[in-house]
């Protein structure tokens, strides 16, 4: 069974520190905007959620893409093969998450590839909101957990 | 004597203080020994090592650091107020 | 190019509403690093320190540091720096949150802001688009409404550093909050904004921050990152239980100053306003500043009652300010008046030492019920709340409040009320029992304050060695280190709360492989001394003299009465020539022209 990014968004204290580490990772250089993993707070929920790609089982971006560049490997990651990439940005549109973009920094499509087996967000961060393990068993997906401790976290704040 | 726990202390003895008789713990390394059998290992591993004070907690005798006055050999008597805390920072 | 800083300022005149992109002097950023150290260097070469700090001549300045927005850990911080109104003295507060890295970001190292506005205003900075905006229709809003307000008009993942009522209203204490509760809280450097009529600066940035050598730095962050989730204190203490966690310990050891200092160190109703009462009671969860791993913030909320409310904090100055010095044991009460004080902008410990002297003032028939509009006896919950909403609104009696407890006490001639030290209010350790941070008060370079060198940690927690508390020996090397260091921490731009964990090998190592600067540990350690030294000239300049260097009487002249310090005053007669000989100073606290010179200062 192959490892997944866990998100507990009840775990996640705002730092940020997946952002500046990711952008590290892939640019060599500190900035947020080139994260391929965003944390969005919700002052008046008091919560924050890490979000990149979910690596979904049935990528709508993979199934969009006109040069079949965005493949699924077997471990479990969507792939973004540069050197099929047209730079269409299909994918973009397509994923329902925004969890894929197109950087004008580095003039390419990006999104999280798990840092090949090490995600480094999972590696530093500070309160386990993001972990790297193997898939919690059982039928419900992950998109259902998270959308499911949303509306706890939700639920405990507007009572 | 009084005997005051704070802090993650308070989750090792799920009280907040307690009454100990100075009978049998008439120093600071008597009364550890003693909490350490009321509470067991765990606790006993942050109020100890190797037979010395630990290192990761502070222990008030009448409001004043063991480590300033005889540590482990300070003398505790019927009125003393003895507190433990773990270290802890802020400001 | 330059690498850890961005090798841009930004130059606002607020008067003839000119905006002008100016490069940062390498030089200067060696000498002085960032942040405090580096503002600092600017208002010395450009501020009469004589000058009336609401007046336009001062200038406010935003400053962030070399480590502010890389991985750093808790690299979130930012610095604002003026002439304070409250003191005199130069003012230097610094605050997290995400507001500094943004601005970075963005492509700046800081912002001067010069001059006043004939209207209200606030600077939206985009990249290299920076306009000053009409906030005619924010004037009156207060630091939530603001912030929702300008990220509306702005973007909405722009960061947003603000005053409310608090500073437009130029209550000497107010502060310049950030990411809504995230504030620049001391020595009313929000007055000096709302002087200016500035309301508010808004960042967004989309470029990057290059380090030196970043394999070098990444291997830093990791050892000083590996470092503090070990240490259990900012791996264990602070983050399961927030800065409040101090008030028992400081209180079991006597040292939790009690109704406005006169009633000891020792408040009965500790417990009740502790760090394990907030996380028992009003946790809602733990937040982290930008890029930090210790994670002390606490959001809290009071779920029903006549103080029901939502927000964050308190810290234990706070906590204590508004509490014990109070009076109050009411965690409710305090938590509201914390709330109150972000919302209006204003600095809760000098808010709560103020009302606290009132409340004494009160007691001893020197204020009555007729003046003030209510009796405000010691304790008295709702007077805290209510109080700290008028002074942040300059309403009726808060109107006198809001100058702050000296300025008030001498009003009715009795100024030894006034637990401040240069006309600002001391926190929350009382130096009868904690020895060295009476040295440490009396010789602030901003007044009364803890965070310019915290003898607290080694004094009462042992950090990172045990020293004793009723001990004067020693004290003055210590504290100068201390103060040392901490003018490095702050202008690195990273959270002193680092300090407890790692130290100058550290903190210098990342300053090296992110700037790229040939500096020792030493050198850089110097750099912190000339940071205080440049500070205390500024000070000396603006007509301070050892005779400022001084305590309330109160803390010299009567004895505690009970704990373990009884009997004892602070003895600073005997510690402040020793630390003037410390630091290479004269006797009469003024640096000598060899120190300065070895300083490369002036």
């Amino acid at each position: 069974m192959s490892k997944i990014l866990m998100i507990s968004p009840e775990k996640c204290i705002g730092c940020r520190t997946c952002e500046l580490v990711c952008s590290f990772t892939k640019i060599n250089a500190f900035n947020p905007k080139n994260s391929r993993v965003s944390v969005f707070t919700y002052d008046e929920a008091a919560v924050s959620v890490p979000m990149m790609c979910m690596q979904c089982e049935d990528p709508s971006c993979m199934r969009v893409c006109p040069t079949d560049a965005i493949t699924k490997t077997a471990d479990g990651l969507v792939a973004i093969d540069e050197r099929k990439c047209i730079g269409c940005k299909m994918c973009v549109s397509a994923c329902p998450l925004g969890n894929i973009t197109f950087n004008t920094y580095e003039g390419k499509v990006v999104k999280c590839n798990l840092c090949e087996g090490d995600p480094k967000c999972a590696q530093y961060c500070p309160s386990g909101a993001i972990e790297y393990r193997e898939a919690a068993p059982g039928t419900m997906g992950r998109k259902k957990v998270i959308a499911e401790k949303f509306s706890e976290l939700f639920g405990e704040v507007n009572e | 004597m009084k005997v005051k726990f704070f802090a993650t202390i308070r989750e090792h003895t799920g009280s907040r203080e307690i009454d100990v008789a100075e009978q049998g713990c008439g120093s600071v390394g008597g009364l550890l020994q003693h909490l350490c059998s009321l509470y067991g290992r765990e606790l006993c591993s942050l109020l100890l090592e190797d037979g010395k004070l630990g290192s990761k907690i502070i222990v008030l005798v009448n409001g004043r650091n063991v480590v300033h006055l005889q540590g482990m050999d300070t003398p505790l008597e019927k009125d003393d107020e003895v507190s433990i805390f773990p270290v802890v920072a802020g400001g | 190019m330059m690498f850890g800083w961005t090798g841009n300022l930004l130059r606002v005149n607020l008067t003839d509403g000119t905006i002008k992109k100016e490069a940062l002097c390498p030089k200067d950023a060696e000498m002085y690093l960032g942040a405090r150290g580096l503002a600092t260097k600017i208002m010395m070469d450009e501020v009469d320190p004589k000058v009336d700090p609401l007046s336009e001549e001062n200038k406010l300045i935003f400053m962030t540091g070399p480590l502010t927005g890389t991985f750093a850990s808790s690299g979130g911080r930012y610095e604002v720096v003026a002439k304070a109104p409250l003191t005199g003295t130069i003012g230097a507060s610094n605050s997290g949150g995400h507001f500094g890295p943004e601005l970075k970001y963005a492509g700046y190292d800081g912002i001067i802001f010069e001059g006043r506005a004939e209207k209200p205003v606030y600077l939206w900075i985009e990249d290299d688009n920076v306009e000053l905006r009409d906030a005619l229709h924010l004037w009156g809003k207060n630091v939530f409404e603001t912030t929702d307000t300008v990220l509306a008009e702005t973007a909405e993942d722009a960061r947003v550093a603000c005053i409310g009522p608090g500073g437009e209203k130029m209550v000497l204490f107010a502060g310049v909050l950030n990411d809504r509760n995230r504030a620049a809280g001391r020595s009313g450097l929000g007055a000096v904004m709302g002087s200016k009529n500035l309301k508010a600066v808004a960042v967004k940035g989309s470029k990057s921050i290059k380090v030196a050598d970043p394999e070098g730095f990444m291997e830093a962050c990791t050892d000083a990152r590996t470092k503090l989730k070990e240490h259990p204190v900012t791996g264990g203490g602070l983050p399961t239980y927030g800065t409040q966690i101090l008030i028992n310990i400081l209180n079991q050891s006597g040292a939790l100053p009690t109704r406005n200092w006169r009633d000891g160190g020792i408040f009965e109703e500790a417990e009740g306003i502790s760090g394990e009462t907030l996380a028992e009671k009003y946790l809602v969860r733990n937040k982290g500043c930008f890029g930090c791993n210790i994670g002390c913030g606490r959001i809290t909320r009071i779920p029903e009652g006549k103080f029901k409310s939502f927000g964050e904090g308190p810290e234990y100055e706070a906590g204590w300010a508004l509490g014990a010095c109070c009076g109050v044991g009411d965690l409710e009460a305090v938590s509201k008046a914390n709330f109150i004080c972000n919302e209006l902008g204003i600095d809760p410990i000098t808010t709560g030492a103020t009302i606290a002297c009132a409340m004494e003032m009160y007691e001893k028939g020197i204020l009555t019920e007729e003046e003030v509009g209510r009796a405000i006896p010691f304790g008295d919950a709702e007077a805290l709340v209510e109080l700290t909403r008028m002074i942040g609104l300059r309403e009726g009696f808060g109107d006198v409040l809001a100058e702050g407890s000296y300025r008030m006490a001498s009003k009715y001639g009795c100024p030894e009320l006034s637990m401040s030290v240069k006309k600002q209010e001391m926190p929350a350790y009382d130096a009868r029992g904690v020895q060295g941070m009476g040295l440490e008060y009396a010789t602030s370079n901003r007044g009364g304050c803890h965070v310019r060198g915290y003898l607290t940690s080694p004094e009462i927690l042992g950090i990172p060695e045990k020293l004793d508390p009723l001990v004067t020996e020693g004290k003055a090397g210590w504290l100068k280190i201390f103060q040392d260091l901490t003018a490095v921490v702050d202008s690195a731009g990273i959270c002193l709360f680092t300090t407890f964990a790692i130290g100058l090998p550290e903190i210098s190592s990342m300053l090296r492989t992110a700037t790229g600067i040939n500096a020792t540990d030493e050198e850089i350690l110097k750099a912190g001394e000339r940071i205080w030294n440049l500070e205390r000239m500024f000070n000396i300049k603006a007509g301070f003299t050892a005779a400022d260097d001084t305590l309330p009487p109160r803390l010299l002249k009567e004895p505690l009465q009970s704990g373990p310090a009884k009997g004892k005053v602070v003895d600073l007669e005997k510690m402040l020539p020793e630390y003037y000989e410390v630091r290479g100073w004269g006797a009469d606290g003024v640096p000598t022209a060899e120190k300065l010179q070895d300083l490369s200062i002036g």
